[in-house]
């Protein structure tokens, strides 16, 4: 899996590629701990390009997302595919991290 | 199921390649260099074979079928292997070894006998000094496997018109699934759950929470006994930053009413004995995924004939979508002699390469009248 980090100005974007699993879930942790560490409050997970995630990705995700509000920020993620929506589905856990269509949209609202 | 032996003086080696030349060679050197060598010449092969354990895989980049780079990435999460990848293209191995791809080494075509000999050596060399810690832990970990699939219920629980059977497959030598299983006065308690993860980490998890729902059992309303374990499960779970998605179910034997809970599992499905179905939804996250939740109680009805079936999700990676997952689980149960061909049938099927994560099917059902 292939992350790269952006700045949009309103908020950092980290697309990720590839499959979020056991293999990648420590390095999405490394990727938005650095974005954390250097004062990013919004941040964008785009997961356009995750074909696939598992359940050490799903706790990735949740484990930045703890990590971004403890540091009064905030991440949202976006365009979702369909696999990584199901597990999100299955799981409610879209009721907390809720897909966005667009990464410009995740924080359209504030 | 890949329980390790680690006997230094068998060492299994896997040839990945299309090419049928390269391939002979490649298992005519390891033969030599006393290997037990078996081959495949596409990616889903080599998957499928790489599971059934290997000491090296030797993984050509550009498979038929496949990129090697995946495949390589796919092994790595259930296997420890040496995988030496080998590429046609020396300028290949540069943008390779940027990538996380979980090889160990490179190596390109066309390269000589010797130069494989010595890079294979060279690992074991490495591999040596490790090989006393290794033989203690795959020790350990036959320990532990066995010592997981004591948990899980053996009983046959002889209750009148219904038939109850479950199966684990782990995807390692231990897994985070686990169901568990008991009597009660009025029918029977079920659990089935998942814990994030694979491996030791995931299988102690799958103890403690097998051991804190049973601690509640003699709480009479689900609700509050499922909330009791919640807390108690959270606070276990909050050191690891882990999560458990747990399906809990009460069954009334006289009325066929079955109570529970879904916390993140979603996996439940209602068959009914004319072969319709139902997926019963989740009631909230997993457990341990999000602070303050609360998990409501469904009901579900089971009439003479239907089933039960609870599943994981390490099936579902086989289809596209949970409708086609839930269709197909529903076919083969209708078809099924009974709850035990059922849970076979449906293990047989999480039996391919796609299937990477542990696999668990539970089958409760009620006597046609």
């Amino acid at each position: 899996m292939e992350f790269t980090t952006q700045d949009k100005g309103r908020y950092t974007e980290v697309s990720a590629t590839g499959r979020l699993n056991m293999v990648a879930a420590p390095k999405l942790r490394e990727v938005i701990n650095g974005v954390v560490s250097a004062g990013g409050k919004r941040i964008v997970v785009n997961l356009a390009g995750t074909s696939f995630m598992d359940s050490s990705g799903l706790g990735a995700l949740i484990g930045c997302l703890k990590l971004a509000r403890q540091s009064g920020g905030d991440l949202r993620i976006a365009a979702v595919q369909p696999q990584v929506n199901m597990v999100l589905e299955l799981t409610s856990m879209h009721r907390v991290l809720t897909p966005h269509a667009t990464p410009e949209e995740a924080f359209l609202n504030d | 199921m890949g329980i390790m032996t680690a006997a230094p003086e068998t060492r299994r080696a896997l040839v990945v390649e299309d090419d049928v030349d390269i391939r002979g060679l490649l298992v005519q050197i390891l033969k030599r260099e006393g290997f037990e060598v078996t081959e495949a010449a596409t990616a889903r092969e080599g998957l499928q074979k790489a599971r059934a354990g290997a000491d090296l895989i030797t993984l050509d980049l550009n498979l038929p079928d496949g990129d090697g780079v995946e495949v390589c990435r796919e092994v790595r999460t259930f296997s420890d292997a040496y995988i030496l990848m080998i590429t046609a293209r020396t300028d290949e191995i540069e943008r390779l070894t940027g990538l996380e791809t979980g090889a160990d080494d490179y190596i390109s075509k066309p390269f000589s006998p010797r130069e494989l000999v010595a890079r294979i050596n060279s690992l074991f060399r490495r591999q040596n000094r490790q090989a006393a810690a290794d033989v203690a832990n795959a020790d350990e970990r036959q320990r532990a496997a066995e010592v997981q699939q004591n948990l899980l219920p053996r009983d046959q629980l002889a209750l009148q018109d219904y038939e109850l059977c479950g199966r684990f497959r782990p995807s390692r030598s231990v897994g985070g699934d686990f169901y568990d299983w008991y009597g009660t006065a009025d029918g029977l308690h079920l659990t089935v759950a998942d814990a994030m993860g694979k491996g030791m980490g995931a299988a102690l998890i799958a103890a403690t929470v097998r051991a804190i729902m049973r601690s509640v059992a003699t709480q009479p309303s689900i609700e509050t006994a499922f909330a009791t374990a919640a807390r108690a499960t959270e606070a276990d779970l909050e050191q690891t930053s882990s999560f458990v998605t747990l399906f809990h179910g009460r069954l009334d034997a006289a009325t066929g009413v079955v109570g529970y809970v879904d916390a993140g599992h979603g996996l439940a499905l209602h068959v009914a004995a004319d072969g319709s179905v139902v997926r019963l939804p989740s009631a909230g996250p997993p457990v341990g995924a999000w602070p303050d939740q609360a998990w409501s109680a469904g009901t579900v009805h089971l009439e003479p004939g239907d089933s039960l079936a609870v599943v994981s999700d390490g099936l579902l990676d086989i289809y596209e979508t949970v409708e086609q997952f839930t269709e197909a689980v529903a076919g083969v149960v209708t078809a099924a002699a009974g709850a035990e061909d059922a849970c076979g049938r449906l293990l047989d099927m999480a039996d391919v390469p796609e299937v990477a994560d542990d696999v668990t099917v539970v089958i409760l059902r009620r006597s046609p009248a």
